[in-house]
């Protein structure tokens, strides 16, 4: 009969934790996106509260919402990145983050189809422009960089970029008021 | 404020390029505008997407055709994902190994129920070692050993660590590896075959003059000191190599990367069979097991003719079915061969010797002996599974009757001897006893889980003290203050791994062991710790 090593998790708990995690995870990290300026932080609190939420994981009432569960160790991992932070980054004051955070949990489905509705717009960019988001949003790739290399002016290749989120963003909304029309 | 003004500081913080003044504007905006804060929302959700998508998979091809110069940094996020699920749990395991230790049902992992849990915190397993000399000499490393961050010289030999990501790197002496964590190490000197399976992609190893991202693969490292060079050799799959003050270059299956005094080679071919691998270790694994298990043998057959010895049991069965623990000792006596009751045959210290595990609450083995001695000594080799009882048997007397020795492991992983005689102060009273109790201090924690450990207690019923060793070594000494010299030791029916005759309303009745046992021998004398040492050497499996 064999042993297990001590450091193996039971299987089944692992499992059914890492299927939810990752299932909730655009979710979990649009949220923080929401909340904290910058990726580096978004990345550091994800990566705590995976840890925190696994920790905890045998709290978790499967009966209730994961999202609700994971969104509360997120928000408090968040506030303490942000409180760590606090001197060299512009922070939201408390009461911004609570509404901010209040209310994405609250319409946490619509912003489940507006991600979808962004998907599908994604969908619909020429391949350059594609091509382009890839490279600019691949994570420390910086804008100037980018700039340099492509031989455009950073100040044209922001542009065009932001061109591009305002198009995406105006589908998406275009989207899901057909949608609703329906 | 326009929604104009709105969407553009949204951005501005979105692009972390926001001014002071800028987010103080915002900040203003947000408080009072529900569909500002909205949108920021939603800007959030598109930068999620975005990430995600230029993660998926970063084709920087097409953009770079033309620009001969580095791209960006190529993260591949759809590794990276899983990386960062593996990364984080395996810094889970890194931080403590048995926080769900509490919530589990099965008894296999609780090897001590303690109110406070015990933790292992480490970043790898040191799985294999043939021949194997650290330095450090007797704070040596054995198989099975967690690893926690820091230096690691292995002298000679090689080594087999298993990082808790996944990656197994096999280090041949003279090494000096330093882990950092379970997704990364450095290599200051020495040999190494590296293998990254999938969930620990992204594993990192840095050598003098690189740094090397494992993309999934096999590959070769060199090191040497003295010349002042580093080489990686691919030889499965894929690697990333940072090298200082240059640009990244990636190496296939067959390339190799060279660094000597700052001077980058690539090398046009790679030999893969310089580097031991595990077929390497398999065979000296092999050649060197059989050698332990000879050498042990030799020993037993010297040792059945100690006249000193009660019973002897080298637990080797003639067949799968064998029911009888065979006494070894000579001259041969079957009236002491034991009966198995339950425990079942399963591989000992080695894979061509065979060892009694004991799993149910049933499992035991039975036993006779008759007689009066005035001392004894209690050997064996046990891997507990578990210490699931607040009392765990080792050998037990039926009838704790007067003089009747107990040897069992304690709850929280103590070694306790017993032996109790009746109380002098009460000769009236029959039942009143005086229980002479020896603990051993802790010696079975979770971290000896599944490893072989030699046991052994001593006794003197004229000096009344009683010896306590693991691993060849003393680990408590004691003389009872009930002690009276001159009482017999007697023993009658009594059982290895179990306890056949709890007195009756006994709180603690169940005590079956949870383990294996390779090897139980019971003497007539309290060996010296010589002896004992000597025993532990030569059965040692390592």
């Amino acid at each position: 009969m064999d042993n297990p090593a001590p450091h193996e998790p039971p299987p089944e708990a692992y499992e059914t934790f890492v299927r939810l995690f990752v299932a909730h995870e655009m979710r979990l990290r649009s949220f923080l996106r929401s909340l904290l300026q910058s990726w580096t932080d978004v990345d550091e609190v994800m990566q705590e509260t995976s840890i925190v939420a696994w920790r905890k994981f045998s709290q978790f009432d499967p009966a209730t919402s994961f999202m609700a569960w994971a969104a509360a160790i997120a928000r408090f991992e968040a506030l303490k990145c942000l409180r760590k932070h606090a001197r060299e980054r512009l922070v939201f004051s408390d009461d911004i983050f609570d509404m901010v955070a209040d209310e994405s949990l609250a319409e946490a489905d619509a912003l489940e189809r507006h991600r979808a509705a962004l998907k599908d717009c994604m969908e619909k960019l020429d391949p350059q422009q594609k091509q382009l988001l890839r490279v600019a949003y691949t994570p420390g790739v910086k804008f100037n960089e980018l700039a340099a290399q492509s031989g455009r002016s950073v100040q044209a290749l922001y542009k065009t970029i932001q061109r591009l989120r305002a198009l995406l963003l105006e589908c998406a909304e275009r989207q899901l008021r057909k949608g609703a029309a329906t | 404020m326009s929604a104009n003004d709105t969407q553009r500081l949204i951005a501005a913080w979105t692009d972390g390029s926001i001014s002071r003044e800028d987010f103080a504007a915002l900040e203003k905006i947000l408080r009072n505008d529900g569909h500002a804060r909205s949108l920021l929302r939603r800007e959030a959700n598109l930068e999620v997407l975005l990430r995600e998508g230029a993660s998926m998979d970063a084709q920087l091809g097409a953009w770079h055709e033309n620009s001969a110069s580095a791209p960006p940094r190529s993260i591949r996020r759809r590794q990276s994902l899983l990386w960062a699920m593996a990364a984080a749990l395996a810094l889970l395991l890194c931080l403590a190994s048995f926080f769900w230790g509490g919530h589990r049902e099965s008894q296999k992992n609780k090897l001590v129920q303690q109110p406070t849990e015990e933790t292992n915190t480490g970043c790898a397993i040191l799985t294999r070692t043939v021949n194997a000399a650290w330095e450090g000499g007797d704070t040596a490393k054995r198989n099975g050993d967690t690893l926690r961050a820091g230096p690691l010289h292995l002298k000679s030999g090689l080594a087999q660590i298993e990082f808790f990501s996944g990656a197994t790197l096999l280090l041949e002496g003279d090494a000096e590896l330093e882990i950092v964590s379970a997704l990364e190490a450095v290599c200051h000197h020495g040999k190494a075959r590296v293998r990254v399976p999938p969930p620990a992609h992204g594993f990192k190893l840095e050598i003098p003059g690189m740094k090397l991202v494992d993309l999934g693969t096999e590959f070769g490292l060199e090191v040497d000191r003295q010349k002042q060079s580093a080489e990686v050799q691919v030889f499965e799959g894929e690697v990333e190599a940072h090298p200082e003050g240059g640009a990244q270059v990636n190496l296939k299956k067959g390339e190799g990367l060279q660094s000597q005094n700052h001077a980058l080679t690539r090398l046009a071919s790679v030999t893969p069979e310089d580097f031991a691998g595990a077929e390497k270790l398999d065979s000296l694994n092999a050649a060197h097991t059989r050698t332990r298990h000879a050498a042990w043998f030799d020993w037993t057959e010297r040792m059945r003719h100690d006249p000193r010895l009660l019973a002897f049991f080298p637990f080797q069965p003639q067949n799968e079915w064998d029911r009888f623990a065979r006494n070894a000792a000579l001259p041969e006596d079957p009236l002491k061969n034991g009966g198995i009751v339950g425990a079942t045959w399963a591989q000992g210290r080695w894979p061509m010797k065979n060892a009694l595990e004991f799993k149910r609450p049933g499992d035991r083995v039975r036993l006779r002996i008759p007689g009066k001695y005035n001392a004894l000594t209690f050997a064996g080799w046990v891997r507990v599974d578990g210490l699931d009882r607040k009392y765990n048997a080792l050998l037990l007397t039926d009838r704790y009757d007067s003089g009747a020795p107990h040897w069992q492991i304690y709850e929280d992983g103590r070694l306790m001897f017993s032996i109790s005689y009746p109380d002098p102060t009460q000769p009236e009273n029959q039942k009143a006893k005086r229980n002479q109790i020896y603990f051993s201090p802790v010696v079975f924690n979770r971290s000896e889980t599944g490893r072989w450990h030699h046991i052994a207690v001593t006794y003197d019923s004229q000096s009344g003290e009683a010896t306590q060793y693991l691993d060849g070594k003393e680990v408590s000494r004691e003389v009872s203050l009930f002690h009276a010299p001159g009482r017999e030791i007697i023993y009658g029916d009594c059982e290895l791994g179990n306890w056949g005759m709890p007195t009756e309303k006994h709180k603690f009745p169940i005590r079956n062991f949870n383990g294996r046992m390779d090897e139980f021998a019971i003497f007539r004398a309290a060996l010296s710790p010589q002896e004992i040492k000597r025993m532990w050497e030569a059965g040692n499996p390592e």
